[in-house]
């Protein structure tokens, strides 16, 4: 198994070079560059030439990559043009916002749907099973914008049960629990969007995987044995049912420290979706190449991560 | 990507119907009972829901777009950082409601006979936030920081044409000899040649030596202090939230007297709800509403909101490539201007706040003199007149109902950007107006640094739309002279005229502002008939504000972080 990991992991060098590479040349092709950004609009054209000057940017393509990926290895990922500051100083903070976000969404969206996922596929067919197809469909397809604001209007302006938008109360000076507690009163409109949103495909999921397995001939030994219906269900299937989600758990993961544009757009919530889309609008190469490259790692390490969980648990899986 | 854009512009569209939606409803659910009074402050009564916000008899919060945390005076960019560096630091002087300069921290200052030198008296009680009082060797600190060799913020302009500047910036100098100090509070700075911009070059918010001191060429040890600022403005720094707010603490000995209201807040807030932050009262203020009916629908329902209106310091354009021999031509352009109705278009897109652009200056400028108002052709819609100047030039209609001469056709590419409200409206009225004359268009959309790259870099295109700021001397030598028409420069359209030229140097120049009033007349008077640009519209800025904040009133040339304005805001309890 270690070697397994291990042979993966080695794997994984040349194709996040040729991710990196083909990312970088993807930018560069892109017409405007940041000096547009960083500089007075009315500069001259000397000032702007200067300025591609210090940012390297009149160098060829191929050397700016070797240069970047040079800096990049030894984790000097460079400044970003947009905050004046290292790119590795500007990361982490709105990442964490995010992930605290997606924790809270993940528990709930599991917590929900996996006990609704049963359910309606126990009683296939039945008016619950519809009920929350029809649900699902609607929650898959309600746009993050019209939803959330939606929910602005008649939550938190209407009612005045929920803040708006942001992330904690403004100039707040509340720490430990009581911060803990603003925060996640800030956190249950847009947590409930996302929810909502991830609902839909987490049910099916479940209600598929347990389909599949109800319908087993070790099931229906379980039940000939006379064993009551609740432990068929619960002990034997469930426990079986649960091997393709943990899967999921994985490819999830890279989902946890990303951003959801729409959704940090409309409840200003400080995360790093919009960070990676002013980045481009900007074309701050260096925040772009360093989120871009965090987020196709994450990417290759959960897939290796569902790899390995599905070996763990389903013994018919061999990984040599 | 195609799925991603098809989503914004259903968010757009369904954002406008659930606003316009919103508009409507309200105004019985809601209000009902309150009076929907526009100036007034509500009698008891009228709930007005940021009284109750927890110590709201003490704090504002000024609703913004996002600052990006550069806390610096040497180094912001953008100009909501400019915002929060305007509270906390000082300048030698300021302006005034019409753009004349006025005392601040220098009491007064002279100018030499050759135009080269300006010195500046300091006033000696301002002090820092940290008690520490502030110098003239603060000023040339400050300064040394923009000069120095490894300086890459945006503000060269400032110290490279000082004298000295390349000896500090690229030698072994210790100190740039352009700017000396005579005593703790006399400073001068000297130029190498005379110019009239020169005296703004003086006026860089002034940073304390004592917190920023670092050795000559270090200047990432500055940097590094760009989230933990000290100045003596009226507000001085307390807390950053990346992201979501910043918090500023009133300066109680500040020497213009302290601020009334002891907290400021500025929180980022994003067009999508500060509409909904403002009726919920979790902010007091928004700043730069965009000018839509429905915006100012919605904040008279709210009946506590009062809007303080003036016109914005820019002007939105339409650029035609004068290297194209048939934009060249000054009888298509003017037959362009007189065949599209701006009026119309300005009056059902702004329904009163804005108004149609006849000249690149702001009209509250000491510049915009009544008799340039007078003398301007303000090219009323005529389509006869367009036709009349097109057929003049020897443009004749083809078979396809396009105009044509020698083989060449009047079809223009239209390059702009999506996402733009205004630019959307205008397009069909340009296909409309203009297919009338003879001229058609094809519109190609592209994002707008792409567009700016096609424009600025590669001079490829026809016609393209965008807009400029004003600044508060009329000086445009940067847009419109013909050393500005290269690769990367300005005139990105390539308008070449030796008057203009002319009457540009010698604005820049002249020191007695009455001769500059003559010179930026005949200048503004020469563009009116030359026609570099199609001008569209001057529009309002608006901001929006809650009836218990008195006082804050922002004009064009005087923002919301200028003394003038927060010294004199309160809070009405």
């Amino acid at each position: 198994m270690l070697k397994y990991i291990g042979r993966r992991l080695l794997h994984l060098i040349p194709v996040i070079l040729i991710i990196s590479f083909l990312i970088f040349g993807i930018i560069k092709m892109t017409p405007g560059d940041p000096v547009g950004a960083n500089l007075d609009p009315r500069s001259t054209a000397e000032q702007k030439a200067a300025e591609r000057a210090r940012l390297g940017l009149d160098k060829p393509v191929h050397i700016q990559y070797w240069n970047w990926l040079k800096r990049s290895i030894r984790g000097d990922f460079g400044n970003s043009y947009i905050y004046k500051v290292p790119v590795k100083d500007v990361i982490p903070g709105f990442i964490k916002n995010s992930f605290i976000l997606n924790v809270f969404v993940y528990i709930f969206a599991f917590l929900i749907s996996i006990p609704i996922g049963i359910i309606t596929a126990v009683k296939q067919y039945s008016k619950t099973d519809n009920f929350w197809s029809a649900f699902s469909i609607i929650g898959i397809s309600m746009p993050t914008f019209f939803f959330g604001l939606l929910l602005i209007y008649f939550f938190a302006v209407k009612m005045d049960l929920f803040p708006i938008s942001g992330m904690m109360t403004v100039g707040s000076k509340a720490t430990g629990l009581a911060k803990v507690k603003d925060t996640l009163h800030h956190m249950v409109l847009p947590g409930t969007v996302l929810i909502i949103g991830s609902l839909a495909s987490l049910v099916r999921y479940t209600r598929t995987s347990m389909l599949e397995v109800i319908n087993q001939d070790y099931i229906r030994t379980a039940r000939s044995k006379g064993l009551e219906e609740k432990v068929v269900i619960y002990k034997h299937a469930f426990r079986n049912a649960l091997i393709p989600i943990i899967t999921i758990v994985g490819f999830m993961i890279p989902g946890l420290f990303s951003g959801a544009v729409m959704l940090e757009t409309v409840f200003n919530w400080p995360g790093i979706g919009r960070r990676l889309i002013e980045a481009v609008n900007l074309r701050d190469y260096n925040l772009m190449m360093a989120l871009n490259m965090f987020f196709a790692i994450l990417t290759l390490l959960g897939n290796l991560l569902a790899d390995i969980g599905y070996a763990l648990v389903d013994p018919r899986i061999k990984v040599d | 990507m195609k799925r991603k854009l098809s989503l914004l512009l259903a968010l757009v569209l369904v954002l406008s119907v659930f606003l316009a939606a919103c508009g409507k409803t309200e105004e019985p659910a809601d209000v009902g009972s309150d009076e929907p009074t526009e100036t007034e402050a509500p009698e008891e009564g009228a709930k007005n829901p940021a009284k109750d916000r927890e110590g709201a008899d003490n704090t504002i919060i000024i609703g913004m777009t996002e600052a990006k945390g550069e806390l610096m005076p040497v180094y912001y960019s953008t100009g909501y950082d400019g915002y929060v560096v305007d509270y906390m630091f000082d300048q030698l002087f300021t302006n005034d409601e019409a753009g004349e300069y006025i005392p601040h921290v220098a009491k007064e200052w002279e100018i030499s006979d050759d135009k080269l030198t300006y010195t500046f008296h300091l006033r000696d009680d301002v002090k820092f936030a940290d008690g520490t009082p502030l110098t003239a060797h603060d000023v040339e600190f400050t300064y040394l920081a923009m000069a120095d060799p490894n300086y890459d913020g945006r503000y060269f302009a400032y110290v490279d044409g000082l004298v000295g500047y390349e000896e500090y910036a690229e030698g072994n100098a210790e100190n740039l000899s352009g700017v000396v100090v005579h005593d703790d509070y006399t400073i001068s700075f000297t130029f190498k040649e005379p110019r009239v911009a020169n005296f703004t070059y003086c006026n860089m918010h002034i940073m304390p030596k004592h917190h920023y001191d670092f050795e000559k060429g270090d200047i990432e040890a500055l940097k590094a202090k760009m989230r933990d600022p000290l100045g003596s403005g009226g507000y001085s720094f307390v807390h950053l939230e990346p992201g979501q707010y910043i918090e500023l603490k009133a300066n109680m000995d500040y020497f213009l007297g302290a601020p009334k209201i002891e907290n400021l807040i500025l929180k980022f807030t994003t067009a999508e709800t500060y509409m909904a932050e403002l009726e919920k009262g979790t902010i007091d203020v928004q700043n730069s509403v965009t000018n839509t009916v429905e915006n100012k629908e919605t904040m008279e329902a709210m009946g506590f909101v009062h809007l303080n209106a003036f016109p914005n310091n820019g002007y939105a354009y339409i650029g035609l490539n004068h290297s194209d021999p048939r934009l060249a031509d000054k009888n298509v352009r003017q037959a362009l201007v007189y065949g599209l109705d701006r009026q119309s278009f300005v009056t059902n897109f702004f329904k009163g706040h804005g108004q149609v652009c006849h000249v690149p200056l702001s009209p509250v400028s000491w510049a915009y003199t009544d008799t340039l108002a007078e003398k301007m052709n303000k090219y009323e819609y005529n389509p006869d007149k367009a036709v009349e100047l097109l057929e003049e030039a020897g443009w004749k209609l083809g078979s396809d109902g396009i105009r044509e001469k020698d083989g060449m056709k009047l079809k223009f590419v239209y390059s702009t950007y999506p996402d733009s409200e205004w630019v959307e409206q205008l397009i069909p009225v340009l296909i409309d107006n203009w297919g009338k004359i003879g001229v058609a268009i094809e519109i190609n959309y592209m994002d707008f640094n792409a567009l700016s790259d096609a424009v600025y870099e590669e001079h490829d295109f026809d016609m393209y739309n965008m807009a400029w700021s004003l600044t508060v001397d009329p000086d445009s030598y940067s847009v419109y002279h013909s050393s500005q028409t290269r690769k990367a420069g300005n005139n990105a359209v390539q308008f070449i005229n030796e008057k203009n030229d002319q009457l540009l140097e010698a604005g820049r120049k002249e020191f007695d502002q009455e001769k500059r009033k003559e010179i930026y007349e005949e200048w503004a008077l020469n563009i009116n008939e030359e026609l570099p640009y199609i001008y569209i519209y001057q529009r309002e800025e608006w901001n929006m504000v809650n009836d218990r904040i008195k006082g804050f009133e922002c004009s064009p040339f005087v923002d919301m972080s200028y003394p003038q304005v927060y010294l004199n805001m309160e809070i009405v309890k």
